[in-house]
């Protein structure tokens, strides 16, 4: 089912916190909100399972207006951060619960709940109280108690914040496992970009309640269309470099040095200020773009190696490089820029 | 023993003197004086000896025979210092000296008897007939209406009067004016049909205002949870209100509503209705009245609990059920009910014992009536023993009353700790130790 948000306005109070947006999620996608902590994913979350009201704006599942339509009525299934599984109930009957409001049959509750539950692996667990059960547990019924009565859309706030790295790893292919399976339109609710990128077909980020920038996790990786969602997604963190514009590109901030930028990039005027952005991927020793600086960290990740490197300016590049180079703290090194790869955006931190 | 449990004990001794002084001294006293007889007749302190008409009769009931009734009430003329000395009083003391020499430790059966002995004096006989007969009233010994102050007073006089050795005991008893050890109250109480009556009325009393403290509790947290901030905490003070008035002043207003002049009946004669005592005409406005009185004030504390209860149910629970589907009752009833559990069971067991012990609302409003129709079991052992319209207190009754009472109340209490415990069995301890 397709969910169409427009000119979406939330505010507590005084506070405005969502203001003027629209959203188009395509009917059995998956789509991740993603944002800093406070930026209002969860109130958009919350207005479309109608757990907040939207002061002005509409929203449509498909053709239908449910904008002044109670949370009841909206038939849409969502997972909580803290999984809001109810204490006093066993985990067949928190499952159940949204088939016994609806005075389904006995027969027809043992069944669906038997299927759900077999589908998220928990089938042994239906008689424990949610007290007994691990994070991953807790985590799987309130997906099934969401999935249960089959509803139109399937939100997910934060759901895999709670649990630790592996199982989050785990769940993030689980997830994504039965949207695909049930084919429902999904809309997770994350900070994390990994997981975002990872389990969505697009990506929504968003900053102080507006959206950045809505792609597919590629596209918003190598095009994005601010600093800001530059700086978000990619681990280790994309680096900026200060400077204005000068002849033949950009003259680096307290320094000599210019580097020059590739064609399909339109400077403003000289003297402009304007940022580049180079991904630590593209930052390497073979590259032809060379720039002189001294590595001032060195981070073992394993399969990988991670460096900072200090510019004679004092900006600093990322470089991330497999195992094996004998480069050490202080060194002073010589590496290269992918020219074509450097992202450059203007003072506002647009994209030019 | 460790330190740490010194401490403990330390921290505890406050508590302990305070139960022991306000809890176990009060319980034992009356456990105490649950055994006696006293009352105002009886006094506190021991009493004497004395028969008297009733103390008579109550012997003949007990099937003593006649003749020893006989001997009680007509011992006898005995002469004696006493009666010489009596005799000198009145008649001079030649006269007593010489009747004191002839006949001292005489006993004549009859009056006439002895007048003949007084006739029979040779240098001092009294002559008037009329005189004589008054000087042998002088020595007429009964055990009728005599004050005896100690037990071996009394039973030389029995001695004296030559009662059978058999009737002495029963005798004795029922001269004694003091308090005696007895279990007999329990048997008495349980004789009485009015006792029925106090706990028929306690259970209406604990049933009905328990009832209606612990529903409309539930209704008001219920009710003002669903109402916004402000609202909610001005409709949670206005129901507080009766709880931190002063008891008597919030008697008076009711006795003042339902007065025949009073709020109700000013309204209703508007109506057409003649003017009357609404708390005090029947007795089912007399209850209606009572639960109301004591469940407007208990409401208040069950509506406290539950509200902060509800409040710290975690929001997102609340949501969950609501994008499940479930409407205000089935939320209610599936999400908020069962998580109001233990303060539901909480509210219940405090307000039992509350409510079996407390009489204070229904003295001051009714005071048991009409005609004894709201006379509660702790009210009555308050009548019998402290505040009784004939005017003999029967401490010893009352304290049975009261004791029975504490009984009831510790049972209850132990059995909704077992209630709580259970629950502890149920839940593991949150930190293992
Ligand atoms: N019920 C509320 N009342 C007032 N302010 C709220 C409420 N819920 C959220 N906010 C504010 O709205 C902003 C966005 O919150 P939220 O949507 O929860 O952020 P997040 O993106 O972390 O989920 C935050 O600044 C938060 O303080
Ligand atoms: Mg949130």
């Amino acid at each position: 089912m397709r969910i169409s948000i427009e000119n979406f306005t939330k505010a507590f109070g005084t506070t405005t916190v969502i203001k003027d947006m629209s959203l188009e999620i395509n009917s059995g996608e998956m789509l991740a909100l993603l944002g800093p902590s406070g930026c209002g994913k969860s109130t958009t979350l919350f207005a479309i399972c109608g757990i907040h009201r939207m002061n002005s704006g509409r929203l449509l599942f498909g053709e239908r207006d449910v904008t002044r339509i109670s949370s009841q009525q909206r038939n849409v299934g969502v997972v909580f951060q803290n999984y809001a599984l109810y204490p006093h109930m066993n985990v067949f009957d928190n499952i159940a619960f949204p088939l016994k409001v609806r005075r389904d049959t006995r027969a027809d509750i043992e069944r669906k709940v038997k299927d759900i539950a077999d589908l998220v692996h928990i089938g042994e667990l239906l008689h424990r109280k949610p007290a007994e059960l691990s994070g991953g547990q807790q985590q799987r019924v309130a997906l099934a108690r969401a999935l249960v009565r089959e509803p139109d859309i399937l939100l997910l706030d934060e759901p895999l914040a709670n649990l630790d790295a592996k199982l989050r790893l785990e769940m993030r292919s689980e997830i994504r496992r039965i949207q695909q399976q049930t084919g429902i339109t999904a809309v997770l609710v994350t900070h994390d970009q990994v997981e975002a990128m990872s389990m969505c077909d697009r990506i929504a980020i968003m900053d102080q309640g507006k959206i950045m920038q809505l792609s597919s996790p590629k596209e918003m990786y190598e095009d994005p269309s601010s600093d800001f969602v530059a700086g978000f997604l990619g681990n280790p963190p994309i680096a900026f470099l200060e400077g204005v514009a000068a002849e033949g590109g950009m003259r680096l901030a307290n320094s000599e040095v210019t580097l020059p930028v590739p064609a399909a990039i339109n400077l403003p005027d000289h003297g402009a200020a304007v940022r580049f952005g180079i991904r630590p991927e593209f930052f390497q020793p073979d590259n032809d773009l060379k720039i002189k600086g001294r590595i001032s960290f060195v981070e073992t990740q394993g399969r990988e190696e991670l460096y900072d490197v200090t510019l004679e300016n004092g900006s600093v590049l990322r470089s991330i490089q497999s195992q094996g180079g004998s480069f050490k703290l202080g060194d002073n090194v010589n590496w290269g820029i992918a020219g074509d790869r450097i992202l450059a955006f203007d003072a506002a931190g647009n994209r030019l | 023993m460790q330190r740490s449990s010194w401490l403990g004990l330390a921290f505890l001794s406050p508590a302990l003197i305070v139960v022991l002084l306000f809890f176990m001294v009060p319980v034992v006293l009356t456990g105490f004086f649950a055994f006696t007889n006293m009352s105002t007749a009886t006094g506190v302190k021991g009493g004497e000896y004395v028969l008297n008409a009733s103390g008579l009769r109550a012997l003949a009931d007990a099937g003593l025979p006649a003749k020893t009734l006989d001997q009680i009430e007509g011992a006898g003329y005995r002469v004696d210092a006493r009666g010489l000395e009596a005799l000198a009083a009145d008649f001079g003391q030649p006269i007593a000296d010489e009747f004191g020499k002839l006949h001292t430790g005489e006993v004549f059966a009859k009056r006439r008897d002895v007048e003949r002995a007084l006739k029979g004096l040779r240098s001092n006989p009294i002559r008037k007939t009329r005189d004589r007969k008054a000087a042998a009233e002088l020595f007429k010994r009964s055990m009728m209406n005599e004050r005896f102050p100690t037990l071996p007073a009394f039973e030389a006089a029995l001695e004296e009067a030559k009662i059978p050795e058999a009737d002495r005991p029963l005798i004795t008893k029922v001269a004694y004016t003091g308090w005696v050890w007895t279990a007999e109250n329990f048997g008495f109480l349980f004789s009485l049909e009015s006792t029925w009556q106090y706990a028929k009325n306690t259970g209406i009393y604990v049933v009905f205002t328990l009832s209606f403290n612990v529903l409309f509790g539930l209704f008001l947290a219920i009710a003002t949870f669903y109402l916004p901030a402000g609202q909610a905490s001005t409709f949670r003070a206005i129901w507080f209100l009766p709880r931190i008035l002063p008891p008597v002043l919030y008697i008076v207003m009711w006795r003042w509503f339902t007065w025949d002049t009073g709020f109700i009946s000013t309204v209703l004669s508007g109506f057409g209705v003649a003017p009357k005592n609404w708390m005090l005409d029947t007795e089912f406005h007399a209850w209606t009245t009572i639960v109301l009185i004591n469940g407007f004030v208990g409401a208040s504390m069950g509506m406290i609990v539950f509200s902060s209860a509800i409040r710290a149910i975690p929001s997102s629970m609340l949501y969950a059920s609501e994008v499940d589907g479930a409407n205000r009752l089935q939320q209610i009833w599936h999400i908020i009910l069962p998580q109001l559990r233990w303060p539901i069971l909480f509210i219940t067991s405090y307000q039992t014992m509350s409510l079996l012990t407390s009489f204070e609302y229904i003295y001051l409003a009714t005071d048991g009536g009409p005609g004894g129709a709201t006379e509660v079991w702790a009210l009555a052992a308050f009548h019998t023993a402290l505040n009784n319209y004939g005017g003999n207190l029967q401490y010893g009754l009352g304290a049975t009353y009261a004791l029975l009472l504490v009984v009831i109340g510790l049972l209850a209490s132990l059995a909704y700790l077992r209630l709580f415990n259970f629950r502890n069995l149920l839940i593991k301890p949150r930190i293992e130790g």
